[in-house]
Order: structure tokens, then C-alpha cells, then sequence
């Protein structure tokens, strides 16, 4: 799970699936827009960060699956495809926007100290002694604030609904203040400008994207053929519960040639039809009834008929 | 009561008990019921042959016969039939064809008869021998196949029935082979049945006796049947 505050929201709640998302990335390249794209999925998060139009970064983590640049492109791509994945789009400044990349591929140092058991300013000390270029992000189930450092020195806050980095503790610090608040502490190895290469020039999104439908193509059909195969399998054990109790009874009634009988009028009435419906049924009914009177008399085969009737409809209720 | 009296009044109940079984009875039974059914008629006809005005009497003692014959081919196809069933689970037909077919083979033998000359002693002896070979022949191979007919539907509730037919066929075959016996060792001339008393006796007895006991045999065996497949 990638925490980060929610910035200045510029879109909220859209469907990427229902985006053509090479498009998006462009437009917002020609925008020059700062600020970064978050992708909620069902298999983990994906971050787009750009700055100043150009795409600086590119994160999917989800489970033990962390890819980055083109690899996280193209699993944003085809997560946002599968579907049930939400967009949210946030601005920030171009300064926000690098600390966060620079925090996104970082390291965490500690992670979940519970902020009631931490002596923070002993913590702080130590950054500061350290001289830790990283950030400190403080949480709770729903609000996420930064702080930023610079070789132990506080740079600013980030919290929801920043679109630059504040100079006043106040919003940060009352996230910690809130119950169950936990702290993380990041470093950050990459915060030159200048090094940061646009993806959007290197990579081919529309590739990317036509790839990534024939991936979600593919994993639907392959959904879909498991799908099928489940109903079918489910449709062939019942439909061996079935002719097992048909089996059974016309066994009892007419001896080992009656479940013969049965197992044979059971696959002509099928004719090759994967569903045992109540029309197979009747002419299953039909067929051994005819064919029960070649080893045994009227009342024989009606009291088999019953039987068999009674059997299906308690087989069927279950 | 006259024996032969007996035997009349037997097959006659026999012969209107399987008839009457084909009609309410699966198709498969119709063959063997008409086939056992044919019986009264090549049974009563030579008696009845003194109460027929006008009509040939050997030509009506060469259809009766003839019609034993026919009885016996069509009840083996019956069983062949059943068989057949028992082991692939297949049956097809209707009995229209089966009644049709044995009036039809009947009604080309009543010209085959009528169209050839009047046949003398010698040709009805043969036709004689003719039909007890084969209800000889059939008989041991109806046992057979009804063996495993028996083999196939072992638990079911007909299968006893089918016991009940090999004894038939076995009082069958004492009754026809007898009669064979008797025909191809001539123990119908009196100077032969003198010459080896034993053996005529024992044949005479065998064939009365096996006649009699298929007779009740068949009538009793259908209203078995019956009653199993009530």
C-alpha cells in the first residue's frame, strides 16, 4: 500500500478503464502538468508522477510486487483494464511532486512505530544527527501527512489537500495526534531534476496499452473458459448424482439390467445436451418407462417411476 | 376324460393365454406368445380335420403342420430378439408387423399348399419329420438362449420366467423327439412297434406324456408371466 497524501485534487473517483489512458498521459503532458496519478486496483496501487508535463515516475506496488518505469506503465495499464480500479488525480508543485518521487523510491528505515510509544523528538534528534535526506510520514487509516528533510533539516509538510510544501506543523502534527497514528521513516537516494528522464518520451504508451488489452483480453477469456469449465464441471457432477440416483433406483426395481436400462435411456434423452432439464428428464421418464416393461409389469415400472420422481425432486431441492 | 381330450383342452387354454399375453404385453413378447399361440392351431387343426366339409383333407393336414412349424421359427426369433435385447438394451418394432408378417408367411404356405399337388402320405410324413425336426433342433437352442437370456436379466422380475420356459422347452423336446423317433424309425407301422415292444412303448409313452406336460407347461407359464408382470 503506497500512502501519500491526496494533494489538490484535479480528478477524483474515475474509472481508468474506462479512460483511453495513452490519451490522458498525453494530454497531460501537453498540460505540463504537476502532480501525480493514482491508480487503485484490485491487485495493488499504481503512482504516475509527472512534473511539468514530462512523466518522471512510475510505481506499481501490490503484495510482494513492486515494478517501476515501463514494467509499472504497462501493470497500471492492464490493472486499470481488468477493471474495479479507481484514478485519482492530484496537483502539486514541481518541488512536491520530485520529493515525492524521491520518497516513493527510497528506503524505509522504520516502519509502523506506533507515534504513542515513540519519543519523537529523540527521533527527530536523530535525524538530525544522521543528516537523513528522506521524510517522515506520519498515518492513519484515512489521512496521510509528510515532513520532509534535507541531510537533517526539516524542508516543509505535505498533507491532504497540499499542492506545495507548507512550512507550518499544524495539519501534520494533528494526524499524529489522531488515535492509532503510526510513523514511518524514508530515505531518499534521488532528488536531481535534471536526472529525471520523461517516460512518456522513451516509452511507447499506445504499445504498451494495445499490449496490455490483449493481456486483459487474454486473462478475461481465460476467466471466462474457467468460468465455463467450473459451470460445466459442476453441471457434470450433478448430472452424475443424477444418473447415479436414476441408476440406483431402477436397479432396486428391475435388478442390474435395470440400471442399465437407466444409464442408456439417460443418455438418449440427453442426446448429447450438457443440462439435465426437466424435458430430458421427462423423456428419460418416458424411455425407461417403455423399456422397464420389456423385464417387469405395470405396476413395477410405476412404482419405479415414483420412486425415480421423488428421488430427483429431493436431489434437486438439496 | 380322453387323453387326447386333455391335451386338446390344454393347448387350447395354452394357445388362448399366450395370444392374450401378446396383446397387453411389450412387443418383445410377441413374437414368443404368438409363436406358443400358433401351437393350439397346428395341435387342433388334424383333429378338427373330420368337421371341415369341403375342403382337401391332407392339403389341411400339410398346413397344420406347416403352421407347427411356423410356430416354432417365429417363438425362436422371439427369444433371439430378447436376447439380442438383454445384451445391447436395444429393441425395435411393433407388433402389427409381427402379426402381419406371421399371417403373411401363413397365407403364402396355404398357396404354396393349394398351388402344388395333393400331397400323399409319404409328402405329409415328411412334412411331419420336417416340422419335428425343427421344433427338435429349436428347442435345444431356445434352452441355450434362454440360458442366457436367463444369465443377462438375472435379478430382474421377468427373470424367473424365463426358467419356467426352459422347462417348457424341455417337455417340448421329450414331446417332439419322441415324435422324430417314432416317424424316422417307422414305429408307426404296427409290425415294427411289435418287433421292438420296449422302445415303441417308451416313445408312445414319452411323446403322450411330453405333450401333455408342455401343454400345461406353456398355459401354466404364461399366466406366470402374467402375474410377474402384473
Amino acid at each position: 500500500m503506497i500512502l501519500l497524501p491526496r494533494g489538490n485534487p484535479v480528478k477524483e473517483n474515475i474509472d481508468p478503464g474506462k479512460v483511453n489512458l495513452p490519451d490522458a498521459l498525453m494530454k497531460l503532458h501537453k498540460g505540463n502538468f504537476t502532480g501525480y496519478l493514482r491508480f487503485d486496483t484490485t491487485q495493488g496501487v499504481g503512482i504516475l508522477i509527472y512534473d511539468k508535463g514530462r512523466l518522471i515516475s512510475a510505481l506499481f506496488e501490490g503484495g510482494t510486487r513492486r515494478e517501476i518505469a515501463y514494467d509499472a506503465i504497462a501493470l497500471i495499464f492492464e490493472r486499470s483494464l481488468a477493471g474495479g480500479a479507481t484514478l485519482n488525480i492530484y496537483r502539486l508543485s514541481s518541488e512536491l511532486a520530485m520529493s515525492i518521487h524521491a520518497l516513493l523510491h527510497g528506503e524505509v528505515l522504520y516502519r509502523g512505530q506506533e507515534v504513542k510509544l515513540l519519543d519523537i523528538r529523540a527521533l527527530l534528534g536523530k535525524l538530525k544527527e544522521d543528516q537523513i535526506t528522506g521524510c517522515l510520514r506520519i498515518y492513519t487509516a484515512d489521512r496521510v501527512a509528510l515532513i520532509f528533510y534535507r541531510e537533517g533539516n526539516p524542508l516543509g509538510f505535505f498533507h491532504d489537500g497540499s499542492t506545495d510544501l507548507e512550512k507550518t506543523a499544524e495539519n501534520s502534527m494533528s494526524v499524529a495526534k489522531l488515535p492509532g497514528a503510526k510513523i514511518d521513516v524514508l530515505t531518499s537516494k534521488i532528488s536531481e531534476e535534471a536526472a529525471m528522464a520523461d517516460l512518456l518520451a522513451s516509452a511507447d504508451t499506445v504499445a504498451i496499452w494495445q499490449k496490455a488489452q490483449e493481456a486483459v483480453a487474454r486473462e478475461r477469456r481465460a476467466r471466462e473458459e474457467e468460468a465455463a469449465r467450473t459451470l460445466e464441471e459442476r453441471e457434470k457432477e450433478r448430472r452424475q448424482k443424477i444418473v447415479g440416483l436414476l441408476k440406483g433406483v431402477a436397479e432396486k426395481h428391475l435388478g442390474k439390467i435395470g440400471g442399465q436400462l437407466a444409464d442408456k435411456e439417460f443418455d438418449k434423452a440427453l442426446n448429447g445436451q450438457g443440462v439435465v432439464s426437466e424435458a430430458v428428464l421427462d423423456d428419460f421418464y418416458k424411455r425407461i418407462g417403455q423399456a422397464a416393461k420389456l423385464v417387469a409389469g405395470p405396476s413395477t415400472v410405476k412404482a419405479m417411476l415414483e420412486d425415480m420422481q421423488r428421488g430427483i425432486k429431493a436431489l434437486l431441492k438439496a | 376324460m380322453d387323453w387326447h381330450v386333455l391335451q386338446l383342452v390344454l393347448w387350447l387354454i395354452a394357445g388362448i393365454v399366450s395370444f392374450y399375453f401378446s396383446i397387453g404385453n411389450a412387443r418383445v413378447w410377441t413374437s414368443i406368445a404368438v409363436g406358443f399361440g400358433l401351437i393350439v392351431i397346428g395341435e387342433l387343426l388334424p383333429q378338427a380335420i373330420p368337421y371341415l366339409p369341403g375342403v382337401g383333407v391332407p392339403r389341411i393336414e400339410a398346413m397344420s403342420y406347416i403352421v407347427g412349424t411356423i410356430s416354432i421359427l417365429v417363438m425362436s426369433h422371439g427369444f433371439q430378439e430378447y436376447y439380442v435385447f438383454s445384451r445391447t438394451l436395444e429393441f425395435e418394432g411393433n407388433k402389427g408387423m409381427v402379426y402381419l408378417s406371421t399371417i403373411g408367411v401363413i397365407a403364402a404356405s396355404v398357396v404354396f399348399v393349394f398351388v402344388n399337388p395333393l400331397p400323399d402320405k409319404r409328402t405329409l410324413d415328411i412334412i411331419r419329420v420336417v416340422e419335428n425336426t425343427n421344433w427338435v433342433f429349436l428347442s435345444l437352442i431356445n434352452i441355450d438362449l434362454i440360458r442366457k437370456i436367463y444369465a443377462n436379466i438375472k435379478d430382474s422380475p421377468i427373470s424367473k420366467g424365463f426358467i419356467a420356459f426352459i422347462v417348457v422347452f424341455l417337455f417340448i423336446f421329450l414331446w417332439r423327439g419322441s415324435e422324430l423317433y417314432i416317424q424316422v424309425y417307422h414305429f408307426t407301422d404296427p409290425e415294427v412297434g411289435m418287433a421292438f415292444p420296449f422302445r415303441f412303448q417308451l416313445s408312445q409313452i414319452c411323446s403322450e406324456v411330453g405333450n401333455f406336460l408342455a401343454g400345461v407347461s406353456v398355459g401354466g407359464t404364461f399366466l406366470y408371466l402374467a402375474r410377474l408382470l402384473r
